[in-house]
C-alpha cells in the first residue's frame, strides 16, 4: 500500500508506516519526499532510526526536493492549523474547516509560531496592520535614502546645483592651524555635507593652500577664480554653484536653494542696485554711446539673465556667499576679474582683492550690469553681531524669528572669534531644527541617564 | 482508509490569490492606461529637457545682412578737403552694396575718454554705433587714413562669408608677431568668431576691425575701454591694449579671427612696419596710410595719389 501521504500523526503515535515519520509534532506532511517512497520492506526499528536521523536537522530542512515539492511544502505549511485541530479531535468535518483556527494552532511547537503568523495574516484586519508595520519601517529605514536619491536625480534638480566650500585659507606653509581653527573646518564641512547630502547637492571642499603661484603674482585670492573654473568642469550637470566661505553657517537644513531662491528668482532679486548702493555706484550707467539694454536700470528683466547672484553688506558686495551660473557670461566675468594691468595699478588701493575688483568691474564695464542680481543680504548671507556693526541691525544681523538661511561669520578672524561664533549658530541652528522626535529621544536619553546615572555626552 | 487531506483547491487556501485574478479586459485596460500614462510621462520629460536647455548660447541676432562701416573723424586736425574724400570713398562704397556708413566726430567722445590719448575714442563710437544700429549683422571700423580701392568688392564674399573667412583665417599664428608665445586657436570655426581683425609686423592693428552684432562685442569694447587700461600708459594706447587683451584674456581670443593684413588693411608703399605681404597691390579691397596719422593729414601725399586713382575708377565704371 502506498499513501499519497500521511495521516495525522500523534506523538509516538501507534499507527506507523515504513517511510513515515510518527510522532514528529511538525504539522505538515513529510511522507511525500521521495527519500521515503521507494522504501518498501523495512522492518520498523529500521524506519524509526532512519527518522531519527532525519530529526537531526531542523524542521525544515534543505534538501532540495524540486520546486514541485518545496511548494507542496510551501502550500501544506499554510494547512498547519487544520492539522492542528485534527490533531486535537482526531476529526473534523470538512464544514468545520478553520473554524477555531487562531486558539487551536498548537503553541508549543515550533512551527505553531509559524502557523499562527499565517493565521494573523489571514486575518483582514491584521493583515492590513502588518502591511502597515511594513510600511512604516520600510519609511523609517529607507524613505530618506529614496528622498536624496530622488533630489539627486535629473528629476529632482538637486544636480543642477553645486556647493563649493573653500577651505584651508591661506593654511599650508602660511600658518599652523590651531585645534580651533580645525573645529571651525572640520564642523563647517560637516554642515554644508548635511545640507548636500539632504537636497542632493553636490558639495565640493576646495583646498585654497597658499600657492606660490598666486603669491608670486599678489594675487592669492584671485585663486577663487580657478577654483570656480575648475569645478565648473569637473560638473558639467551643475547649473548653479553657490561659493561658501568656510566661515559660514546652513542655519536652516530644511530649506532648499529651489524653494528659497531659484523657483522664484525675480521675487527674490533686485537689479538695480539703487535699492540698496552703500558703494554709491552711478546706475544705470550714463553714457551716452551705450545701447538700451546697458542703460536700462534693470537690464532686460528677464531672470535667464542672471548669471551673479550676490548681496551687500553695509560697505560693498559681499563674496563670502554667492551663486554663479554656468554661462559664457559668467566664462567672460571670470576672465575679466582678474587683468595683471588692472591690478598692478589698483593691488594697494583694493583692500578686499577680488572683491573690490568685482565691484571696480561692475562699475567700470556695462556689460556686466545685466547680468548681477542682488539678493537681500539676509538671504543668503546672514551676519553676526560684530560684523557692519555691534548693534542687531535688521538689515544685515541673523533674525532668529526670521529663520534666516546663512550666516557668515565674516572677518570673525580680524579679531573676533570664529570657532565660538560657529558654535554659537550652530547651537541655535540645532534648537530651532529639532524636530518632535528628537524631543523624545532626548526625553528618553534623559530618562536613561537618570536610571542608569550614565550621562552620555553628545559631541 | 484514512481520510485524505481536504481538497487543495478550497476557495480559503491561499489568501490574496484571489484579488490578483483580474477579469481580461480590465487587465487590458489597466495596461493601456499604463502605456499611455508613460507615454505621456516621458514625453513631457523629454519636453521639459528640450526646453531647459542653456539660454546661454549666442543666438546670432536676427538682423538684415547690413554691414555698418564706423569711421572715426578728428574734426580739429583734418582738413575739411581731407574729410570730404573720406566721405565720398566710404558714400560710395556703401551705396554700391547697401551699406550704412556711420560717421564720429572724436570730440564727441572727449568726456568718456578722459585723460587718456583721443585715439582711445574708436571705441565708445564702435559702441555708439552698436546702440544705434541695433540690427545690423556686421560693425567695420575703418581707418580715417584709408581709402576703399575696390569698391565692386563686397564685405561678404570678400571676408565674411563662413568658407571664404575660414580659409582666410590664420591659425596657430602668434598675436605678436613673429614670436609671441600666446597663439591663434587653432581650431576655430566661422561661427565661433565675432572679432575679425589684421596685424602688421609690430602687432595687432585695432585701425580696421569687424566686429560680429552679438554679446560678445558689447562686452569686448567695454572690456577694452576699461578706465585701468586707458590710463596704463600704453604707449600705442589702445592699440597696445587690444594686444594685452587678447594676450591675457583667452575668452577674447577664442572668438578672434586673425586674417592675412592685405585683405583688410594693407599698406601703403610708403608706410613702414607691413608684415610680410601686406604692402598694397592693385586690385586689393583697401589701401592704409599709417604714417598720415602721424604726419598729419596735410603732408599726406601718398592719400591724395590714390584718392585720384580710385576717382578715375570710379567715374570709368
Amino acid at each position: 500500500m502506498s499513501l499519497s501521504r500521511s495521516p495525522s500523526p500523534h506523538r509516538g503515535g501507534g499507527w506507523s508506516s515504513p517511510g513515515l515519520t510518527p510522532g514528529s509534532g511538525r504539522s505538515s506532511p513529510r511522507g511525500f519526499s521521495p527519500m521515503t517512497r521507494g522504501v518498501k520492506n523495512v522492518s520498523w526499528t529500521a524506519a524509526k532510526a532512519k527518522s531519527d536521523e532525519l530529526h537531526k536537522y531542523p524542521s525544515f530542512d534543505t534538501r532540495n526536493d524540486g520546486f514541485f515539492f518545496r511548494q507542496k511544502r510551501r502550500i501544506s505549511a499554510r494547512m498547519s492549523s487544520f492539522r492542528g485541530t485534527t490533531a486535537r479531535h482526531g476529526y473534523v468535518d470538512k464544514d468545520d474547516y478553520g473554524r477555531g483556527v487562531l486558539h487551536g494552532a498548537g503553541a508549543g511547537s515550533c512551527t505553531g509560531m509559524l502557523g499562527w503568523f499565517g493565521n494573523l495574516l489571514r486575518r483582514g484586519k491584521m493583515r492590513i496592520l502588518f502591511v502597515a508595520l511594513i510600511l512604516w519601517m520600510g519609511y523609517l529605514l529607507l524613505w530618506s535614502t529614496i528622498v536624496q536619491l530622488y533630489r539627486q536625480s535629473p528629476l529632482g534638480g538637486g544636480s543642477k546645483f553645486v556647493i563649493i566650500l573653500a577651505s584651508n585659507v591661506e593654511g599650508g606653509v602660511m600658518e599652523w592651524k590651531g585645534a580651533r581653527e580645525w573645529a571651525v573646518e572640520r564642523n563647517s564641512i560637516r554642515n554644508k555635507r548635511e545640507y548636500a547630502r539632504k537636497w542632493g547637492y553636490k558639495l565640493e571642499i576646495t583646498n585654497m593652500l597658499a600657492k606660490k603661484r598666486y603669491s608670486h603674482e599678489w594675487r592669492e585670492s584671485w585663486e577663487k577664480v580657478d577654483v570656480i573654473r575648475e569645478i565648473m568642469r569637473k560638473n558639467p550637470q551643475a547649473e548653479w554653484f553657490w561659493w561658501l566661505d568656510l566661515n559660514t553657517w546652513i542655519m536652516e537644513y530644511g530649506t532648499s536653494l529651489q524653494s528659497h531662491i531659484f523657483d522664484n528668482i525675480d521675487s527674490h532679486v533686485y537689479r538695480d542696485i539703487n535699492e540698496y548702493n552703500p558703494l554709491n555706484i552711478t546706475h544705470p550707467p550714463p553714457h551716452f554711446y551705450l545701447d538700451d539694454l546697458a542703460r536700462a536700470p534693470t537690464g532686460d528683466g528677464d531672470e535667464s539673465s542672471l548669471h551673479l547672484l550676490l548681496s551687500q553688506d553695509c560697505s560693498g558686495f559681499s563674496l563670502g556667499s554667492f551663486f554663479l551660473r554656468r554661462s559664457v557670461w559668467t566664462e567672460r566675468l571670470l576672465d575679466a576679474w582678474w587683468d595683471p594691468v588692472m591690478y598692478e595699478q589698483m593691488h594697494s588701493q583694493w583692500p578686499h582683492k577680488e572683491q573690490s575688483a568685482l565691484e571696480y568691474i561692475y562699475q567700470s564695464q556695462p556689460w556686466t550690469r545685466s547680468g548681477v542680481g542682488f539678493l537681500p543680504q539676509r538671504r543668503i548671507n546672514s551676519f553676526p553681531l560684530g560684523a557692519c556693526g555691534d548693534d542687531n541691525d535688521p538689515a544685515f544681523h541673523y533674525q532668529e524669528a526670521d529663520r534666516d538661511f546663512v550666516v557668515n561669520m565674516a572677518s570673525c578672524m580680524l579679531g573676533r572669534d570664529c570657532w565660538s561664533e560657529i558654535y554659537t549658530y550652530r547651537a541655535i541652528s540645532n534648537d530651532l531644527n529639532r524636530s518632535p522626535w528628537d524631543g523624545v529621544s532626548e526625553q528618553i536619553r534623559g530618562i536613561r541617564a537618570k536610571i542608569f546615572g550614565a550621562p552620555d555626552e553628545v559631541d | 482508509m484514512q481520510f485524505a487531506l481536504p481538497p487543495r483547491k478550497s476557495p480559503h487556501e491561499l489568501p490574496g490569490h484571489h484579488s490578483t485574478r483580474l477579469p481580461l479586459y480590465r487587465r487590458k485596460q489597466l495596461k493601456t492606461v499604463a502605456v499611455i500614462g508613460i507615454s505621456i510621462f516621458a514625453f513631457l520629460y523629454i519636453l521639459s529637457h528640450i526646453f531647459s536647455s542653456s539660454s546661454d548660447s549666442l543666438s546670432a541676432s536676427a538682423g538684415t545682412a547690413g554691414v555698418v562701416i564706423v569711421t572715426v573723424l578728428d574734426r580739429q586736425s583734418f582738413s575739411e578737403g581731407y574729410i570730404s574724400k573720406i566721405i565720398a570713398n566710404r558714400e560710395d562704397y556703401a551705396k554700391r552694396h547697401g551699406y550704412t556708413n556711420f560717421f564720429a566726430s572724436v570730440s564727441d567722445y572727449k568726456e568718456a575718454v578722459g585723460d587718456a590719448p583721443k585715439s582711445w575714442a574708436l571705441v565708445p563710437t564702435m559702441r555708439h554705433a552698436l546702440a544705434t544700429y541695433p540690427k545690423a549683422k556686421y560693425f567695420f571700423h575703418m581707418s580715417p587714413h584709408a581709402l576703399i580701392m575696390n569698391p565692386t568688392t563686397s564685405l561678404t564674399s570678400h571676408i565674411l562669408d563662413q568658407k571664404r573667412l575660414e580659409s582666410l583665417m590664420m591659425k596657430d599664428a602668434s598675436i605678436v608677431p613673429p614670436n609671441g608665445i600666446i597663439k591663434t586657436f587653432p581650431h576655430l570655426k566661422e561661427q565661433n568668431t565675432d572679432l575679425v581683425i589684421t596685424q602688421d609686423s609690430e602687432g595687432l592693428r585695432s585701425t580696421s576691425f569687424i566686429l560680429k552684432n552679438r554679446e560678445f562685442a558689447r562686452f569686448f569694447l567695454d572690456l577694452w575701454f576699461d578706465p585701468l587700461f586707458r590710463s596704463y600708459n600704453f604707449v600705442k594706447a589702445e592699440t597696445h591694449a587690444l594686444d594685452h587683451i587678447l594676450q591675457w584674456h583667452p575668452t577674447v581670443l577664442a572668438r578672434m579671427a586673425l586674417i592675412p593684413q592685405r585683405t583688410l588693411n594693407a599698406y601703403s608703399k610708403d608706410s613702414s612696419g607691413a608684415s610680410p605681404n601686406g604692402t598694397y597691390r592693385d586690385g586689393d579691397l583697401i589701401i592704409s596710410f599709417p604714417a598720415c596719422d602721424k604726419a598729419g593729414t596735410r603732408d599726406c601725399q601718398e592719400f591724395h595719389t590714390y584718392y585720384e586713382q580710385w576717382l578715375k575708377k570710379v567715374k570709368g565704371s
